[in-house]
């Protein structure tokens, strides 16, 4: 651990300790010989024990004016899960509920509900794990980094809680998520958790692009998909085939295609939901080796504290002083 | 108010001044000396019969007295700052008018020294027959602020006190090493000295028993933080109480007894000490 001042000066102060040494700072009483009173171990103890006391509060309240800090560093940690960005859709069809109805039923939770609502259950059984949040509609929004933050992360997913809206792009969200991974070193499984109800066309250029992302990061992808009972089967192909109408095929065909770990969840229920994320989370625990950084702690408190036992000591050998002759 | 006192001693005072004292010197008083013969001594009113009938020669015998006279009384007083312990120099005062006064009721001659590390000149009374000079003496001392340490100049205090032996009263509360002590009393070994001791019971008896204590020399300057208990304090009375038996014992080996003068002076007290058995 590092130490070091805000104000390096003020240890100056320090020396200011010497005082209690040369001097007692009580009222001395007159006596006719000294060398008459009986030598007394205790009485020495305590008289060093005070001006240890005291000397040892202009010392830590020197230190502490001076504002010790240890330095941020980097710890290293080991977890048994792994780095997963929850990518997040929050389009408006996400408002809907399973059976595909707008805000109808009222007994059934939305998609968006749902979801949050097992993700949260999902980050807080996985204990070991860092976690990044990127919501999407028709664009990005950057949430969180890769944190092990827990209220944070809870926070996050909390705040996705609002109305979503726009569009389902999902090739923006992707490389956004990708990014959380660029420049770190790989230390352990690395996974986008896709939670999306559709998809979109995505470019040639794009697509390709993102597999070399995907391949450089060594990015496993998992896509939970929430499907609408109506809506298209990842698996089956479907009878016109225009990557318009079911982009979801096509997205399903491109990332089988990418050469990194990939699986998808049809979710059309809560429950398979619920299967689908349980599902991750058992796929998901391979030791994990990462850095963390902690960031600079003031340690004056420490000082003050010390300082004040000590104060307080004085303050009794004070109340207890006799600086007059008794009657 | 100056109190008196009376005061004896053991001893024959060899001075030709008449006075209240025995004396070694023949003369006019009550203390048969011998029987001499009338041309030696020529006062026929002490014509002994029986003698004069007894001697072989046949030579009119009379009987001779012994004068009484009169002896220095001094007070060898320490004037160091530990006598600033509270009241102890009013005491001092008091004791000091008090033999200055019984000095001159009695019809000797008295002198003052005093001193701290050196004789204090200003305060110094030549031996004479004074008459007021008691309640002067004890203005003086009220007055004076002592600050000076040790009792080096009380050992040169001897010098001063002329060849004839004198009856010295050294008061001090000889807060001070015993060998110095020592040292200072073979000094005055061809005086009667009567070593008066000034305490107070603040000293010792009178301690707080509770709390944290800094005491100062009053000398040195020395300083001791002490936690003041009770445990401590009964150490105070009991080195006091040591420090008492080895004062008398010195002073016993060097010919009296101390006198204690302790919180206040009592006249009485010391004519008590004078002429107990």
């Amino acid at each position: 651990m590092s130490l070091a001042f805000l104000q390096p000066w003020l240890l100056a102060l320090s020396l200011l300790a010497v005082i209690p040494f040369l001097r007692t700072g009580q009222k001395a009483l007159t006596y006719s010989s000294v060398a008459l009173i009986p030598e007394d171990r205790l009485s020495r103890a305590v008289d060093w024990l005070i001006r240890c006391a005291a000397a040892a509060s202009i010392l830590c309240l020197a230190i502490g004016l001076a504002g010790p800090y240890a330095r941020e560093q980097w710890i290293e940690k080991f977890g048994t899960g792994a780095h997963i960005v929850l990518l997040l859709d929050r389009s408006s069809s996400m408002n809907d509920n399973f059976s595909g109805r707008h805000m109808g039923g009222g007994v059934y939770e939305s998609k968006s509900a749902a979801a949050r609502r097992m993700l949260s259950q999902f980050v807080s059984r996985r204990q070991d794990d860092l976690f990044a949040m990127i919501a999407f509609s028709a664009s990005p929004i950057y949430v969180l980094p890769l944190t092990q933050d827990r209220a944070a992360i809870a926070a996050a997913i909390r705040s996705a809680g609002g109305r979503g809206h726009g569009l389902t792009n999902i090739a923006p969200g992707l490389a956004m998520a990708l990014s959380q991974f660029a420049g770190q070193p790989v230390t352990g499984s690395r996974i986008i958790l896709l939670v999306s109800d559709g998809a979109a066309r995505i470019e040639e250029e794009t697509r390709e692009q993102l597999k070399h992302a995907f391949r450089e990061n060594q990015v496993a992808l998992y896509w939970i998909y929430l499907r609408n009972p109506t809506g298209a089967r990842l698996a089956q192909k479907p009878k016109n085939l225009a990557s318009g109408t079911t982009p979801e095929y096509f997205l399903h065909e491109y990332f089988n295609t990418m050469g990194v770990p990939y699986r998808a969840y049809e979710a059309d229920n809560p429950e398979a939901l619920k299967r689908a994320i349980a599902d991750v989370e058992r796929l998901e625990n391979r030791p994990l080796r990462y850095l963390e950084k902690l960031p600079r702690k003031d340690l004056s408190g420490h000082c003050y504290a010390a300082a004040l036992l000590g104060v307080v000591l004085l303050a009794f050998a004070k109340a207890g002083e006799i600086s007059e002759w008794p009657a | 108010m100056i109190a008196e006192f009376h005061y004896q001693i053991a001893w024959r005072s060899r001075s030709a001044h008449p006075g209240h004292h025995k004396s070694a010197h023949a003369g006019g008083g009550f203390e048969f000396y011998g029987h001499a013969s009338l041309l030696s001594y020529p006062d026929p009113r002490h014509l002994d019969v029986h003698a004069t009938l007894n001697d072989p020669f046949g030579q009119f015998m009379v009987r001779t007295f012994r004068q009484r006279s009169a002896i220095p009384v001094y007070v060898i007083a320490d004037l160091s700052a530990s006598m600033m312990f509270h009241d102890k120099l009013e005491r001092l005062a008091d004791f000091a008018a008090a033999v200055a006064y019984s000095a001159y009721r009695t019809g000797d001659p008295f002198g003052f020294i005093g001193g701290d590390s050196q004789l204090r000149w200003e305060l110094f009374l030549p031996l004479r027959w004074y008459r007021g000079v008691a309640l002067e003496l004890y203005d003086r001392l009220r007055s004076l602020q002592p600050t000076g340490s040790g009792t080096a100049g009380l050992a040169q205090a001897a010098e001063y006190l002329g060849a004839q032996r004198a009856l010295v009263f050294l008061a001090s509360d000889f807060h001070v090493p015993l060998a110095e002590l020592s040292t200072l009393l073979d000094t005055l070994i061809h005086h009667d000295v009567i070593p008066v001791v000034l305490w107070d019971s603040r000293e010792y008896r009178h301690l707080p028993p509770w709390g944290l204590m800094q005491f100062i020399d009053a000398e040195t300057g020395q300083q001791r933080r002490v936690l003041m208990r009770p445990d401590l304090r009964h150490r105070f009375l009991r080195a006091f109480v040591r420090r008492r038996r080895e004062l008398r014992r010195l002073f016993m080996n060097h010919g009296r007894e101390p006198f204690f003068l302790i919180d206040r002076f009592e006249a009485d007290a010391l004519t008590r000490y004078f002429y107990q058995a």
